[in-house]
């Protein structure tokens, strides 16, 4: 575990955003034990002791606590740093000779406030996100969108179900930002120069599994041993509209035209995303389709468990698309 | 006149009612000192003698000319105030006058015109002795009560006759029947009185009597040929319904006479203590009240039942079963040693949403005999729902054994002679969808419970009886 912040700037920025309760701050933790997991090269530490702390706390909860990570009511407080490998020290023809700086891909996270037509529904207990140009928060949000090349937007298909108020989280920003773009000279081809990731969350959901299950987009990782069910990148766009369809307001769809509208078709990538992951069964070691929850809701008023260990998929996915991506990008902030 | 004479009149007079076919009439002339009498006596629908009669003095019949003034005249009116017109029916000419001239002359034309007719001296008037007659008349039918029986196999009511007077008996003649009631109707309970001929009875009286239930010893006596009465009972009086409508106001079918039962009480024991207190002593009621009620053949098996855990180190209580086709007894110490236990915590709070309801039914579908036609009842004291065989989005964790409660309850359900009630903690518009499976037949809220009425619709105690529009026949003597 790296709790030691890391120094100097990041080459590129990534702002994860979502609607109050979509999983980022599951997806946040999700992604440090993932990478603790993986074992490769890139990791994730804190821009600032306060952020590092933050991440540790909600960390030990999910894996120890097997509960959710408490919301947090100043999120945008905290940074992240992700850091990538170091370049090759020395290829075999020597053909780069220096050792180059690890990538470093900041991360910032924010609810998304409420839109244009911000309809003042909220889940209960979820983060408020008040609405009205003059709140900081939105501020914040467009200034950190502003910076990134990279968005991970959430979508939270069980919200979407009950609220269906997806488009109001994303179309009011995405609107100002085009026009700070714009205004800057940065809206050159009709589109926003960013990549965005968007992840369906709780894929571990039974409505939503079911739903990918009913449209045949499911595939099996051959070589995972636990055999959980994915869905494949390619596939995903086609799980996030099926989901549309049966959103409470039928504005989703709207959803997949803003996106179109405002980022360049290379630049979308979707992910079926759940930060817990399927129930397997210990001793069994394989998924089962009579028994794969792995969330176990409270009652009343308590929180939502996690019911066995967690199985992160598609969590350190879109950060490294989004990773490998800026990174072939000449970042615009180098020093050399 | 001598008794001997009258006694003679009276004994042709009867013998010729008794003779009297249903379809001719009997003419009884009385010629007495001032007139001629006439009368007609028929049997009615129901065997019942019914007499008219009409009255003319000599004036009447002679008129302003006068009795010698034109003979052919005054016999013509003689024979047309006898009203004999029919050669079938019999003709009694009664002489009750002694030497009257113009009696003897009427008396002789009457003779004439009926040559066949029996010719009888009595003292005058007449008519006491016809009435005297016709009320000793005996029964040309029998006469029997409509009463209820319920057929032992099918639990269906009948109607059927349980006589009262066979054919031939006097007026005087008593009769005792015991008779029950079940349950007080709006109009009473009609004491109806057939004849029978043929093959269908015929109505000769109904009067209603605002019966309470219990049993009667009624004594009918035969007042006259007609008419019967009752002691024993209230006040009879008339019944406004007719005898289609006493007839349909029959039910169907009488709410199930008590026999033995199995009752199978499941209990989920996991949850708040005074929940589960609650619960137990539901249980407990509902065991007294059926014991109470059935004695001996109340066959008792208690299960209790708690939180599945999905947590390895806290190993779940599994479904247990104190108490197995035993007496109430033994059943009611198992219940007070749950009862001591109290709630379990284990396995709980871990998953709060669900019970063990679907390991408690396969306990209980692999338990029963399914050979057994003893009528079973299964009741579920509990309010979490069964956890789904597979993960379903209900978000409660399917059973780690697999079970399905849809198909066990339906397999009971299918089950000869099975019923599925339930208690639940929920109010029953408010109750997971699952409880009115399991409480199939009957469901109640735990906290509204009214456990007499759910013990009567389990069939475990009688029901409050249906009203039935005649007197039940107490065949117990
Ligand atoms: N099924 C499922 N539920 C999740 C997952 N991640 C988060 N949740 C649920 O969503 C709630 C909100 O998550 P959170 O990370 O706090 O959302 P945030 O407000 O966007 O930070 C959690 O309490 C969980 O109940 C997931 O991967 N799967
Ligand atoms: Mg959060």
């Amino acid at each position: 575990m790296q709790s030691e912040p890391s120094r100097g700037r990041p080459d590129h920025n990534i702002s994860m955003w979502g609607a109050p309760g979509s999983g980022k701050t599951t997806l946040l933790a999700a992604l440090f034990i993932a990478l603790t997991r993986r074992n490769d090269d890139w990791k994730i530490v804190g821009s600032d002791p306060a952020s590092s702390d933050y991440l540790i706390e909600r960390t030990n909860a999910l894996s120890r606590g097997k509960v959710f990570p408490e919301a947090s009511m100043a999120l945008e407080r905290y940074h992240w740093t992700l850091i990538g490998p170091a370049p090759q020290k020395t290829g075999l023809w020597g053909r780069k000779a220096k050792p180059g700086p690890p990538a470093r891909i900041g991360l910032g996270m924010f609810d998304a406030p409420g839109g244009l037509f911000g309809t003042g529904r909220r889940p209960a207990g979820g983060v408020g996100a008040p609405d009205g140009a003059g709140d900081p928060r939105r501020q914040e949000l467009l200034d950190s969108l502003e910076q990134s090349r990279g968005i991970v937007f959430l979508f939270d298909p069980i919200r979407e179900f009950t609220f269906g108020d997806a488009f109001d989280h994303m179309h009011a920003p995405l609107a100002r930002l085009a026009e700070r773009m714009l205004a800057s000279g940065e809206f050159t081809d009709g589109k926003l120069p960013h990549h965005i990731a968007v992840c369906v969350t709780k894929f571990d959901d039974p409505r939503v599994l079911e739903t990918a299950e009913k449209r045949r987009l499911l595939t099996v990782d051959l070589d995972d041993p636990y055999r959980l069910p994915r869905v494949a990148s390619e596939d995903a766009r086609e799980l996030f509209h099926e989901l549309c369809q049966v959103s409470a307001s039928g504005n989703a769809d709207m959803v997949l035209n803003a996106l179109d509208q405002y980022f360049h078709p290379d630049r979308i990538r979707f992910f079926a995303t759940s930060s817990i992951g399927f129930y397997v069964d210990r001793r069994t070691k394989r998924f089962d389709w009579d028994d794969f929850q792995n969330m176990v809701p409270g009652e009343a008023d308590e929180d939502s468990r996690i019911r066995g260990q967690l199985h992160p998929i598609n969590v350190v996915e879109p950060m490294l698309w989004l990773g490998q991506r800026l990174a072939a990008i000449r970042p615009s902030t180098e020093i050399s | 006149m001598p008794e001997p004479d009258r006694d003679l009149s009276r004994k042709a007079i009867a013998q010729a009612l008794a003779d009297l076919a249903d379809t001719a009439p009997l003419t009884l002339v009385e010629v007495a000192t001032d007139g001629v009498t006439t009368f007609l006596l028929q049997r009615d629908g129901n065997g019942s003698p019914r007499g008219r009669s009409w009255s003319a003095t000599w004036p009447d019949l002679a008129g302003e000319r006068g009795w010698d003034a034109d003979p052919a005249e005054t016999r013509k009116a003689v024979l047309r105030a006898s009203r004999a017109p029919s050669p079938f029916g019999e003709v009694i000419l009664v002489a009750a006058s002694s030497g009257d001239p113009k009696a003897e002359q009427a008396l002789d034309w009457l003779r004439a015109a009926h040559p066949a007719a029996q010719v009888l001296r009595a003292e005058a008037p007449v008519a006491a002795l016809v009435r005297e007659v016709m009320a000793d008349d005996p029964l040309t039918r029998s006469y029997e009560l409509v009463v209820v029986l319920i057929d032992p196999g099918t639990d269906r009511p009948r109607l059927t006759s349980r006589q009262l007077f066979p054919l031939g008996s006097r007026p005087g003649a008593r009769t005792r029947v015991s008779v029950r009631c079940e349950a007080v109707g709006p109009n009473g309970t009609a004491f109806a009185v057939v004849t029978w001929q043929g093959p269908e009875p015929r109505l000769l009286s109904v009067q209603s009597a605002p019966l309470a239930p219990g049993r009667y010893e009624v004594t009918a006596e035969l007042v006259r040929p007609g008419r019967v009465s009752f002691t024993g009972l209230p006040a009879l009086s008339p019944d406004p319904r007719d005898w289609n409508q006493l007839v349909s106001a029959l039910p169907d079918r009488l709410p199930g006479g008590l026999g033995p039962a199995h009752l199978v009480c499941a209990v989920e024991v996991c949850g708040a203590d005074d929940q589960v207190a609650e619960r137990l002593s539901r249980a407990r009621q509902v065991i007294n009240l059926a014991s109470g009620e059935l004695g001996d053949l109340l066959q008792v098996s208690l299960l209790a039942y708690a939180a599945h855990s999905y947590d390895a180190s806290a190993p779940e209580f599994p479904v247990r079963v104190p108490a197995w086709k035993a007496g109430a007894g033994e059943a009611l110490d198992a219940l007070d040693a749950l009862e001591e236990q109290g709630a379990v915590a284990r396995g709980y709070p871990y998953h709060p949403q669900a019970a063990q309801v679907e390991d408690m039914l396969a306990v209980v579908a692999e338990r029963l005999d399914w050979a057994d036609p003893t009528p079973t009842v299964v009741l579920t004291v509990g309010g979490r729902p069964p956890h789904p065989a597979r993960t379903d989005p209900s978000m409660i964790l399917p059973c780690p054994r697999r079970h399905d409660w849809r198909k066990l309850l339906a397999s009971l359900r299918k089950r000869q002679g099975t019923v599925l009630g339930a208690i639940c903690d929920q109010a029953t518009d408010q109750t997971h969808q699952a409880w009115h499976g399991i409480g199939a037949t009957a469901l109640a809220h735990l906290e509204a419970v009214d456990v007499r009425g759910l013990a009567a619709a389990l069939g475990l105690v009688a029901s409050s009886p249906v009203h039935l529009p005649f007197p039940l026949l107490d065949e117990t003597e």
